[in-house]
């Protein structure tokens, strides 16, 4: 039990500690493509130093909505380590509290949170923001909704370690269409999702942000904990297209340390390879325009339904 | 009935194969540029080749190896070769303001490959083969390339997407038939195959006369008989 | 197989091809003319005694894949019929084109589309069936758009796609067919009209019936059944008249065997009742269509098209009542709409080529124009609306014994219904063109020389004395196929 409890503490660590260094990979690797310098892996980290080390500013006409926000979207992120397969591929105690959706609904809480805290403060960009980032919510769901619904009739069952387990041990179903088109699927989501080109680009000007326009009020610690959330759900998203999905070899067995230590490099081995492909994916392609969002998410959504058909109800 | 009972792994290759000449068949859908409906189409003839393939290994039709040759060279590079020498002529190079924008048609296609997908259900459970997974797949996208098909001819205005159309039917169908009765008469097969030739040259000429009379190759131009 | 019937045969088919050759071989225009119509006029005198010749059997040959029965001779009959009236008339009609370098080339097409057409009836396989009749559509396209203007193309274009996307819903019936007879024969067999009717008992009711309504709707684009009909007056009205003529007589007759002998499959199988109320709902929607458009029209080519739409759909109607009194009607019918349909397209195109005009509205005091043709246009008219003492009218009304014995009450008021509103449409349009107005539009053109009207006569000779006497021989010509259907 106290290995298991060790397990379960290590998995919300390494998504705690190690998402802003899969942020600083994915930033650098996307200068080198380009062949310039790049900043370094470790700047994510002092950037959320810097953050935490600055005063607090807070607007006039925020309420405790403003205060409460960060935290909530905080809490709502360590919530879903708990329950997907970071670093074990067995259910660890707490991790039947809920299951693929239920993470998909927490992670989408704490984004509803920030699009109510947006427009908390009055400000006109926190309007433009929210109203943006919920209409691409609102074009992503169903694809969300469709690969949870693939996923169970593939596995017959909602809770990740199944699916983990009866892709690895059943090599016809892994090459099977069905797995194959819910990795598409789940790839434009992930995209989405992380504000990857072709949907979005991290841009200083603020006509043309999307969902970096909520967060324009927040300042110091606040922001920082804002911009955690961030990173935290980037790793959770690509812990479950990998872990669950693509590649879900090379997860500890039986959570010795060991084990965990070599899980650990298994993911950061796994999230370079996908890393890689975002950033490619990225590299070729330009910015769409708003109206042509629908465009990659209509072929996500085709992709969904393809899988759902592939597996014969 | 054939392949009622294939291993796992057969299963698995079918299902893929079958799919992902589906999936071509919606890169056509939503694509605007003239030349990728071309190389879709292209791919997804290699595709149907292959599955012909694997129809002669795993059935012992050994006829259909000739088949699948066949298929892969005259509908996977020589019909190709043929709209790309229609599209050199043409001006326009990509559909603007078809009747539905690609990405409309790509949900309302995903909306008739479920339309499908119950017809075949509905079928095979009346024939009593509702757990052969290979045959629900060969219906499903039998019905749906063709019902995609049809989707092209609607919404596009281009001539050459229409042609593009009708080998995305002809496609389907040469799918289904490949899976549901492996044992046809070669001839009837080898000779649709000519057939399709012939008409697509025939399409070629027409093209060239419509530039050359009408002035464009799209149909919104083309509305001069009414009534 | 006799000697008489492979004589018979070869004299039929031979022909057109050796046509095709020697125009190719000899490019004056002044005898590729002459030649197509030596060709077709063999055609129909070995064609005419064919169908008696075969009588109720029906030999096979090539291993089962051709093969003749009394249906298809009938149906080869009224095809080079229709071939010998166009190719006198075109005699006459493409030399005032003005192009005698493009002659040979429209000969030779024409000659093998008579070709294709008199093939079609021969083949004995459903997929070969479906080869034949993509066949016409390719070889037919290049007739219609022959004039090269901008109107001709389109209309070519628009026949080609529609039709190419009609028939492969047929070929996902015949597919079908193949499968579900594959459960009882075995992966590989030979799937003949035969095979089919026996088969059918045994199939899966759902895939038959899936089976049959896509060979209905796909073949019925060829047809020109409602609401698959939207090719077709583009089609019969841009091309020349003779391709016209052909085209409305000649074409869809053999369109209608692809309908025609799966029917008898489904009766065979017990399926009757769908397939037949299918096919009346259907011929009823192409009366209704028909109808509409007949009433509000003004190009007169297109009039005429929307007079084969209307009956094909009587013809169609025929075969859903069923019966002997059905069958029988629809096969005299097939046989009067193909002497009819050309008389009413020549007369249309020496009036269009003399005022170069095709509005009906400009078309005026016609009666002072082509002294003896006019009637027999107008002749043509009456009979072809269905009225005594033509032939059309007795086939109208068998038909519609049929439909009283059938008991589809219904269905036969509203055809009658239908029927007397396009006889009043459609004769009103003649009204006015022949009867009202002092004078004549300007000429534009020459008038139609002796071959544009020479094979007005026999036609209109024919619909008389066939609306007058119905021969024995004909009778047990029907009884056999009638036989054939039981």
């Amino acid at each position: 039990m106290a290995s298991n409890l060790f397990a379960q503490i290590a998995q919300v660590l390494t998504v705690v500690l190690l998402s802003p260094l899969l942020q600083g990979f994915i930033n650098k690797m996307e200068e080198r493509v380009q062949r310039s310098e790049g900043p370094s892996l470790l700047q994510p980290y002092r950037d959320l130093r810097k953050l935490f080390s600055k005063q607090l500013v807070v607007p006039e006409t925020a309420t405790w909505l403003f205060w409460l926000t960060p935290i909530l979207a905080i809490v709502a992120v360590l919530t879903v380590p708990l329950l997907i397969p970071v670093l074990t591929n067995y259910p660890l105690p707490l991790s039947d509290m809920g299951d693929i959706l239920g993470s998909g609904l927490i992670l989408t809480l704490a984004s509803f949170l920030i699009n109510l805290a947006a427009l908390d403060s009055g400000s006109a960009y926190g309007g433009i923001g929210a109203s943006r980032s919920v209409m691409l919510t609102i074009l992503s769901e169903p694809i969300l909704i469709l690969v949870f619904v693939a996923i169970t009739l593939m596995a017959h069952s909602m809770l990740p370690f199944v699916v983990n387990h009866l892709l690895v041990e059943q090599p016809p179903v892994y090459w099977g269409a069905t797995h194959l088109f819910l990795v598409l699927a789940f790839f434009i989501l992930l995209l989405v999702e992380t504000d990857r080109l072709p949907i979005h680009s991290s841009t200083h000007i603020e006509i043309y942000m999307i969902g970096e326009a909520r967060v324009l009020e927040y300042a110091g610690p606040l922001l920082g904990l804002l911009r955690w959330a961030s990173m935290m759900k980037q790793f959770i998203l690509y812990i479950i297209f990998c872990n669950v999905l693509t590649m879900p070899w090379g997860l500890s067995t039986t959570g010795v340390p060991i084990g965990l230590a070599g899980a650990i490099l298994g993911v950061a081995m796994k999230f370079a390879l996908i890393g890689l492909a975002v950033v490619v994916v990225e590299t070729v392609q330009a910015r769409l325009r708003f109206y042509r969002y629908q465009e990659p998410l209509a072929a996500g959504f085709l992709m969904a339904v393809l899988a759902i058909v592939a597996n014969q109800l | 009935m054939e392949f009622t009972h294939l291993g796992a792994m057969a299963e698995a290759l079918f299902s893929l194969l079958t799919v992902g000449s589906l999936m071509l068949a919606f890169v056509m859908l939503g694509s605007r540029w003239l030349k990728d409906y071309m190389y879709a189409f292209a791919a997804q003839s290699w595709l149907i080749a292959a599955l012909s393939a694997c129809v002669a290994y795993y059935g012992d039709f050994h006829e259909l190896y000739g088949v699948a040759l066949l298929t892969a060279v005259f509908r996977g590079v020589l019909l190709p070769y043929m709209i790309l020498h229609i599209l050199r002529r043409l001006k326009v190079r990509r559909e603007l303001l078809g009747y539905m924008r690609p990405s409309s048609s790509l949900v309302f296609g995903a909306f008739l490959v479920i339309l499908a997908l119950g017809v075949a259900v509905h079928i095979t459970g009346a024939l009593g083969l509702a757990g052969s997974n290979v045959i629900v797949l060969a219906l499903t996208v039998m019905l749906s390339m063709k019902l995609i098909g049809f989707l092209m001819l609607i919404v596009r205005h281009e001539a050459v997407s229409q042609i593009l159309g009708l080998l995305v039917l002809e496609n389907g169908i040469f799918l289904g038939s490949q899976i549901l009765v492996p044992g046809m008469p070669m001839m009837i097969e080898l000779v649709i195959l000519f057939d399709l030739l012939v008409a697509v040259a025939c399409f070629g000429v027409l093209v060239r006369y419509l530039m050359v009379h009408v002035g464009s190759t799209s149909s919104r131009h083309m509305k001069r008989l009414t009534g | 197989m006799t000697d008489t019937l492979l004589i018979l045969l070869l004299g039929t088919t031979l022909p057109a091809p050796l046509a095709i050759v020697l125009v190719m071989i000899d490019r004056n225009p002044r005898h590729v003319g002459m030649i197509n119509l030596i060709a077709s006029l063999t055609t129909l005198v070995f064609a005419l005694p064919l169908p008696f010749v075969v009588g109720d059997g029906s030999p096979q040959w090539l291993e089962g894949y051709l093969f003749i029965d009394a249906l298809g001779a009938w149906v080869m009959l009224c095809v080079s019929v229709v071939y010998a009236l166009s190719s006198i008339y075109a005699l006459g009609y493409m030399t005032l084109d003005g192009e005698p370098e493009r002659l040979p080339g429209f000969y030779a097409l024409f000659a093998a589309f008579a070709e294709t057409m008199l093939l079609a009836p021969l083949v004995n396989n459903l997929g070969a069936y479906w080869i034949a009749i993509e066949l016409t559509t390719l070889v037919s396209t290049f007739l219609v758009g022959f004039e090269r203007g901008a109107e001709s193309i389109e209309a070519a274009w628009k026949y080609i796609i529609i039709v190419s996307a009609g028939i492969s819903l047929s070929l996902l019936g015949t597919i079908l067919l193949y499968w579900a007879g594959s459960m009882e024969a075995g992966p590989t067999y030979n799937l003949t009209w035969e095979t089919l009717a026996e088969l059918a008992p045994r199939m899966d009711p759902t895939l038959l019936r899936l089976g049959f309504l896509l060979l209905l709707v796909g073949y019925g684009t060829k047809v020109g059944l409602a609401p698959m009909h939207t090719w077709l007056p583009d089609a019969h009205s841009e091309g020349p008249t003779p391709v016209s003529a052909m085209l409305s007589g000649a074409l869809l007759n053999t369109a209608m065997l692809g309908i025609v002998r799966p029917l008898h499959a489904m009766d065979h199988a017990g399926q009757g009742s769908v397939a037949h109320g299918v096919l009346i709902v259907i011929g009823l929607f192409s009366l209704t269509i028909a109808a509409l458009f007949i009433i509000s029209q003004r190009h007169v080519k297109r009039l005429m098209a929307y007079s084969s739409v209307e009956h094909m759909g009587i013809i169609a109607l025929g075969f859903g009542f069923g019966g002997a009194a059905g069958i029988a009607g629809a096969l005299y019918h097939m046989l009067n709409h193909s002497i009819a349909k050309p008389l009413m397209f020549f007369g249309a195109g020496n009036a269009m080529k003399r005022y170069g005009t095709s509005d009906m509205n400009r078309l005026r005091g016609l009666r002072h124009a082509f002294p003896a043709t006019i009637w027999l246009w107008l002749a043509g008219a009456v009979a072809i609306t269905g009225a005594p003492p033509f032939g059309l009218f007795r086939s109208e009304w068998h038909i519609l014994v049929a439909g009283i014995h059938g008991e589809y009450r219904f269905a036969v008021i509203l055809m009658l219904v239908l029927l007397i509103v396009i006889f009043i449409g459609f004769l009103n349009h003649f009204r006015l063109m022949i009867y009202d107005g002092k004078a004549l539009p300007e000429p534009t053109g020459p008038v139609p020389g002796f071959a544009c009207r020479l094979p007005m006569w026999p036609a209109a000779a024919a619909l008389l004395i066939l609306g007058l006497w119905w021969p024995q021989g004909l009778q047990t010509l029907f009884n056999h196929i009638i036989d054939g259907f039981r």
